[in-house]
This record gives structure tokens, C-alpha cells and sequence, in this order.
């Protein structure tokens, strides 16, 4: 069930009216039974799954000592690789639960939990479940901890007319992102990465830039969904996304790009990767080459080579995921190993990182790094990722036919630019109110009802009709 | 919940004006240089091709122009598809008097192929609410309508030239000239269009698409319209393909069973294996149309 279609909007106004006059005893209760009905309509035969890992994980981490930890990580990464990778063994009828990459990382991230003594173990079956299984977060996360997710998911949630507004607010923003911004840039960018070589270089830089949007208004706009769902039920979700693009270093951008995810890694596989006995010996062994190196330093290569090796297969089996992940391990690496030598450079040429427009070049060189790796990931093939860097690098002429020959994926060239003109209008208005009221919660109070009314407008005008499905429910 | 009520209510007459108004009124839009209201502003007409990009990227307006005084006019906006051809031609009798000497249709023969469907969504700009009613039915009955198809179609489709109209129309009234391009579209050479990969070999007869020929042929037979249908010369590649010259020579069985006038690719002197002469395998580059137009007129006058 999309989240943007009709059975959705039917089964949230009856989960909701149900939610609010379960009553305090019922209320959690309620929402179990919605989370195994929103589970079961995409096909109920994988609630098995999901429950064989609920069980399992439940029951042997109420004792959680090294060897059921181990047996809780084969069953879950077993049940995962079995489901998402079997294509690559040659079964292709196995078609995966939905949403078992990201439960199964809030499986294992609690069972770790547990084991690393950080929690206490989850005492009842059906308030672990509802954890697991909370519908806003299940299908793309974002990947909450049970530390943050526990008590608000069992706690009463009286009816707050405020939460409704402020949830609904924020699913009209979610909805804008990705049917008018996520679904209009689709179109370009599926027409030029699914023939690159047809296109020149131009044509593949405005794709690339155009996929970033893509990725972001598709991504964070359905986190904004997700939260926004989450509120009208009184429950706060983890925020996602921190204005990713305007990170002024790729290490930053990681840490305000789907937060949870890399905070995941970072607390259940980086962290415990850099303390680690084979890492140490395997930075020992480094040191020996690299005499000069620093020690610190060199016990951050292995890690970082497993976490983004990691993600990258995490993504898919596919040749350009690992290349996107191999790609961002050397940017990082890089990133820590030059660390000290640029900020000695950056004192010597007396730079200083607080001037506007050091930082407006920082940001984007971190645009160009990451456009780099986005082209990687979103190549079909490695020839088609070859014809892209190749027609990007060599491909260069700047004429007017070229900038023509750019607007051609438009399909209605100059029309479609200008609307997403008037769109960037409405995007940067509401980056200026975000901004604003991080500020101060009470600016643009009232300039709210006027953006949801533009919105609202713009959504039912220039939506792109049947594009419900977001980018990540893939993975 | 006062306000939350008026924003819904506002965004909803808002909608209702915008959508209102494009299905209503759009096609009464001062476009210049192409598209039917135009057309009908250019008055009487001696020649009037109705057809698709085809006809936008091979015929060269100013020297038609120049042939016929002026009264010559070029409705490329079908979408490949004959039904909307059909529907195009029901919208100008509807909404004109004037006197149309000819009209000519495509013959495009792989249009037969295509299903109904909203594949140029300039056609929406064009057509009365009427034209768009026919055309959504046309689509119903060929069974290729869904929810968010009509949402499409009666919604968001055309939306953009509506809201950046007064932006974007002095700039697309420069690239048209009746209805056909002006821009001086270069071959991307031989070398390509020997390369360019295509495959129709899955494609099937739409009844619908082949219903519209002969109701184009009855409706000019009923209003004692003379017409004739123009196939305008592909590259030799497309010309020598089997699916090609199938359909190609059903359609022609179709114009031969209803004693209805053709002329040819091949009744006129072109080289279509000359890759100057084309942009792709089914349109022209400047060269290509020009000296193609040139020898129209000669098939036009002699017919």
C-alpha cells in the first residue's frame, strides 16, 4: 500500500479514528493490529517473515549472551541476503518482504544493543513486535532505535488537534516533494541515463545535478510522510535528513543524509570494526609500510573500507552500488588522512572557514564529489557509467545547439524548465520558513496557511499522475 | 480548523478555475505559429495539412507560403495518432467557416499501430472541451484509460503551457512558422542514423487507428471536402523494414478500398538514402525538407 494512494488515505482515517477512541488500555493494542493489517495488504504470506525474525529475536535476546546474539545475527542476515540477493544465485521468483532491510537493521541494531548491555531486553512479545513493525517507519525507514521508539509507542496519545495539523502540514510538504519535484525530474533523468552515450556532456551534468534533486525531494519526501503520519499519532520519528546539499565536506554530508542509517553503521558496525582486535592487527601491519603514518589515522582505513563496502552491497548486488560504495570509502579516507595537512595549508594561506564565500566553494566541491558518485550509482552498467564520465569529461562544448540538445529530454523543452522555475520559488519560500523557524518556533505562523494552500494547489496542478512509488522502497 | 477548512476550500476553487479554464478555454489562446486556432485565424486556407511531427519537420512553410499566396497551414500536433487526426478535423469544421481547397492527412503507416492514447499532449491545448470529450472517449472505448490517465488528461496535461504561457510563447512563436519548424536542424550524419536502433517488429493493428481513416474519408466525402493522404519519405533503413512495409501496404489497402487519393514517398523524386537529408529515420533535417518541399509542391500541382 503507497502512502500516497487512496486505499491509504481510507485505512489512515479509520486507523486514526480507531487509534483515538481505543482508549488507554487499547491504544498500543490498536496499533499492532494496524501495523499487521498495513503489513499483510502487500501480500499477507510475509508477515511470516517478519515474524520469524520478531520471535526469534526476541526470545533469544531475552538472555543475551554471545551465542544468541551470533544465532539472532545468522537468522536476520541470513533471512535478508536469502530474500534480496537470491537473484544473484540464480532464483528469481523470491520476491522480498517488504521492508526487510530496514527491519532487519532495527533487529540486529537492538540485539547488539542488548548485547553491548546498552539496553535492558525487551520483556513482552507484542511491545517488541510493535516496535519492529511501527508502519510509518517499516517500509523505508527511518531507522529508529528502541531506546528512542519504546516508551512512545506504548504510551497513551490523547487526541491533540496540533499534532493533526503539524503532521498533516508536514505530509503536504512530503507529498509536494515527491509528486511534483521527485516525479518531474524522473522523466529527464530516466530519458538520459537510459542512453548516455546519446547525449552530450551538458545533457549528462544538468541529469546528474537533476538526480541529486531526485533522490533528495524523493527521499526526504517521504521521510516528511513518514514523520508526518507518526505526529498525527503523537509519536515523534527520527529526523532523517538536515539539509544534506549544503554540507560543506562529504564526512558532514554523511552525517545529514539519512542519519539513521549511518548512524546505524556507524554505532553497530563502524565503532565496534575500529575497536577490534583484527584491526588492530591489521593496522599494526599498515604501520609498518607507512612508517610516517599516524596511528590513529591508520586504524580508520579497514573500517571505513567495511562500512562503505557495506552500504554499497546494502543497496544491491550490482556492480555500480559497490563502485558507488568503494568510491565514497576513498573519498573518506582521503578525507581523514589529508585532514591535518589541509588544515596546516589553510593556516599558512591564512584561509579562513567562517568567510561566506570559502564556504559557498566548500559546499560545492562537496556537490561535484558527490554528483562523481551518484553518477556510479545511478549507472545502468559499467559501459553506460564509462559513456557518462567519458561524455562529461570530454564533451564540453558549451553552444547554443548543445544547450538546446539539453533541453530536449523535457519533451516540451522551455515549458517544463519555466514551471520548474515557479516550483524552485515554492521550495526556496519554504527553505527560508524551515530556516526561520528553527530559529524561532513561532515565525511564519500564520504565512503557513498560505504555503499549504500554494502547495496544495501546485500538487493537484502539476503532480505527476501515478508516480507514487518512492526510490527506496527498492531497497 | 477554521483555517484549515478555508485553505482546503481556496486550493479547491483555485484548482477548479485553473482546470476549468484550460479544458474550456485553451484552445482560444493567441498561440502564434502553430496549433488550430491559428490555423483558423490564418482565414481561408488552399492547402491545410493535418498529421503529426512528421509533417512539423518536413514540410517547409515559407515555401509553401510563397507557393500558395499565403494560404497554406500546417497542424502537426496528432501525436501519430488518426483518430486525433479525425478529431482535429471535426474541431475545425466545428469552429471555422472558411474554405479549406485541401486537406491533407498523414500516411504515416506505422500510425496504424499506435495505441489510442494521449501521445502529444499539445492536442489538449488544442481542442474545444468538446474535442477533448471525443478524444477521452476514443481513448475509453480502445479500453486505454485508467484513473490516473483521466487525471492526466483532464488535469495536470497542458497545465505548464497554461501557467508560463506569457514566458514561453514569444520564444516557441519563433521556432514555428504555420504550424511547421523553422530551426535549421542539422543530420547527425550517416554514421548514426546507420547506427540508430530501432525494433517494430512487436507492433499490431489498432481496429481504432484504422476506424479513423475511414471516418476521415467519410467525414471530407460528407462535406464534399477534397483531401488525399501524404506519405512523407523515411530514411531507407525504416523504408526496407518488414514491419514497415507491412503496414504500409495495409494502409494503403484501406486508401484503395475506399477509393480515397494518396501520393506516395515514392511518387516523388527524393533520395531517402541520402543521410544529409534526415534527422532521424522518420524526420527531416533543414536540408531534407526543403529540398522535399520543393518537390511536393510539383506532386501537389500534378496530382
Amino acid at each position: 500500500m503507497s502512502l500516497i494512494s487512496l486505499p491509504f488515505f481510507i485505512f489512515m482515517c479509520c486507523f486514526l479514528a480507531a487509534y483515538y477512541l481505543a482508549g488507554e488500555k487499547n491504544q498500543w493494542k490498536v496499533l499492532l493490529i494496524g501495523n499487521a493489517f498495513f503489513y499483510a495488504w502487500s501480500n499477507p504470506v510475509y508477515i511470516i517473515f517478519i515474524s520469524i525474525s520478531i520471535v526469534s529475536t526476541w526470545y533469544l535476546m531475552r538472555n543475551p549472551v554471545k551465542k544468541n546474539f551470533m544465532l539472532t545475527i545468522v537468522i536476520n542476515l541470513g533471512l535478508l541476503i536469502a530474500f534480496k540477493y537470491s537473484v544473484n544465485f540464480g532464483i528469481r521468483d523470491l520476491i522480498a518482504p517488504l521492508g526487510i532491510s530496514f527491519y532487519t537493521f532495527m533487529t540486529l541494531g537492538y540485539a547488539h544493543d542488548c548485547y553491548d548491555k546498552k539496553i535492558k531486553p525487551c520483556e513482552s512479545l507484542p511491545e517488541y513486535a510493535l516496535f519492529i513493525s511501527y508502519f510509518p517507519q517499516l517500509t523505508q525507514g527511518p531507522i529508529g532505535t528502541y531506546q528512542e521508539m519504546h516508551d512512545q509507542l506504548v504510551t497513551y496519545h490523547r487526541y491533540d488537534r496540533q499534532n493533526i495539523k503539524e503532521g498533516g502540514y508536514r505530509i503536504l510538504i512530503g507529498v509536494f516533494k515527491k509528486l511534483v519535484i521527485a516525479g518531474r525530474v524522473g522523466f529527464y533523468i530516466d530519458t538520459v541515463y537510459s542512453n548516455p552515450k546519446g547525449y552530450g556532456g551538458l545533457t549528462l551534468i544538468v541529469a546528474t545535478l537533476f538526480y541529486l534533486v531526485q533522490m533528495y525531494a524523493d527521499f526526504s519526501g517521504y521521510m516528511d510522510i513518514v514523520c508526518g503520519i507518526s505526529k498525527m499519532l503523537g509519536i515523534n520519528l527520527k529526523e532523517n535528513f538536515r539539509r544534506p546539499y549544503l554540507s560543506k565536506s562529504i564526512p558532514e554530508y554523511w552525517r545529514r543524509w539519512h542519519i539513521s542509517l549511518n548512524e546505524w553503521f556507524m554505532n553497530h558496525l563502524y565503532m565496534p570494526s575500529v575497536t577490534s582486535g583484527w584491526n588492530r592487527k591489521l593496522s599494526r601491519l599498515l604501520g609498518k609500510i607507512f612508517t610516517k603514518a599516524k596511528k590513529g589515522t591508520l586504524r580508520l582505513i579497514f573500517p571505513t573500507m567495511l562500512v562503505w563496502t557495506v552500504t554499497g552491497i546494502w543497496h544491491g548486488a550490482k556492480s555500480s552500488y559497490l563502485g558507488w560504495g568503494i568510491y565514497f570509502a576513498f573519498v573518506m579516507l582521503v578525507s581523514f588522512c589529508t585532514q591535518s595537512y589541509v588544515k596546516k595549508l589553510n593556516a599558512k594561506i591564512h584561509w579562513n572557514p567562517d568567510n561566506i564565500f570559502i564556504k559557498i566553494f566548500q559546499v560545492i566541491r562537496t556537490l561535484v564529489i558527490l554528483s562523481f558518485g551518484e553518477m556510479i550509482y545511478r549507472s545502468e552498467s559499467f559501459s553506460d557509467m564509462v559513456a557518462i564520465f567519458k561524455g562529461v569529461f570530454t564533451d564540453t562544448r558549451i553552444s547554443g545547439s548543445e544547450i538546446a540538445a539539453a533541453m530536449v529530454p523535457f519533451g516540451n523543452g522551455n515549458q517544463a524548465a519555466a514551471s520548474i522555475l515557479i516550483l524552485a520559488v515554492l521550495v526556496i519560500a519554504q527553505a527560508v520558513i524551515e530556516i526561520a523557524k528553527e530559529k524561532d518556533e513561532k515565525a511564519f505562523t500564520g504565512h503557513r496557511y498560505i504555503y499549504a494552500f500554494a502547495m496544495l494547489t501546485v500538487i493537484v496542478l502539476f503532480q505527476v499522475a501515478g508516480g507514487s512509488n518512492f526510490m527506496y522502497q527498492a531497497f | 480548523m477554521k483555517k484549515v477548512i478555508l485553505t482546503l476550500i481556496a486550493a479547491l476553487l483555485v484548482t477548479a478555475a485553473a482546470v476549468g479554464f484550460k479544458n474550456v478555454y485553451s484552445c482560444e489562446m493567441p498561440i502564434r505559429n502553430r496549433g488550430i486556432n491559428d490555423a483558423i485565424k490564418t482565414g481561408d486556407l488552399d492547402v491545410l495539412f493535418i498529421g503529426s511531427s512528421t509533417f512539423r519537420a518536413n514540410v517547409d512553410m515559407p515555401m509553401m507560403d510563397k507557393e500558395y499566396d499565403g494560404r497554406v497551414y500546417d497542424i502537426s500536433y496528432g501525436g501519430n495518432q488518426l483518430v486525433a487526426t479525425s478529431i482535429q478535423y471535426d474541431e475545425i469544421k466545428r469552429r471555422s467557416d472558411h474554405r479549406y481547397g485541401l486537406m491533407v492527412f498523414e500516411l504515416g503507416p506505422m500510425m496504424l499501430t499506435q495505441e489510442v492514447a494521449l501521445s502529444d499532449s499539445r492536442v489538449i491545448w488544442d481542442l474545444s472541451f468538446e474535442g477533448k470529450r471525443e478524444l477521452w472517449e476514443s481513448m475509453y472505448d480502445a479500453g486505454n484509460t485508467d484513473f490516473p490517465m483521466m487525471y492526466e488528461y483532464f488535469i495536470t496535461s497542458g497545465m505548464d503551457d497554461l501557467i508560463t504561457f506569457p514566458v514561453t510563447e514569444p520564444f516557441y512563436g519563433t521556432r514555428y512558422y504555420k504550424g511547421a519548424k523553422t530551426d535549421e536542424t542539422p543530420s547527425p550524419g550517416q554514421d548514426v542514423l546507420e547506427r540508430e536502433e530501432f525494433d517494430i517488429s512487436d507492433k499490431t493493428l489498432v481496429e481504432a487507428q484504422a476506424e479513423a481513416v475511414v471516418n476521415i474519408i467519410r467525414k471530407c466525402r460528407e462535406d464534399g471536402q477534397e483531401f488525399l493522404f501524404l506519405e512523407s519519405p523515411c530514411y531507407y533503413r525504416l523504408q526496407e523494414d518488414p514491419t514497415f512495409k507491412k503496414y504500409r501496404e495495409e494502409y494503403i489497402k484501406l486508401l484503395d478500398e475506399n477509393s480515397a487519393p494518396y501520393i506516395l514517398a515514392s511518387d516523388v523524386d527524393f533520395d531517402s538514402k541520402n543521410a544529409e537529408f534526415f534527422e532521424d529515420m522518420n524526420h527531416m533535417s533543414a536540408k531534407g525538407r526543403r529540398e522535399y518541399t520543393a518537390k511536393l509542391i510539383g506532386a501537389l500541382k500534378n496530382r
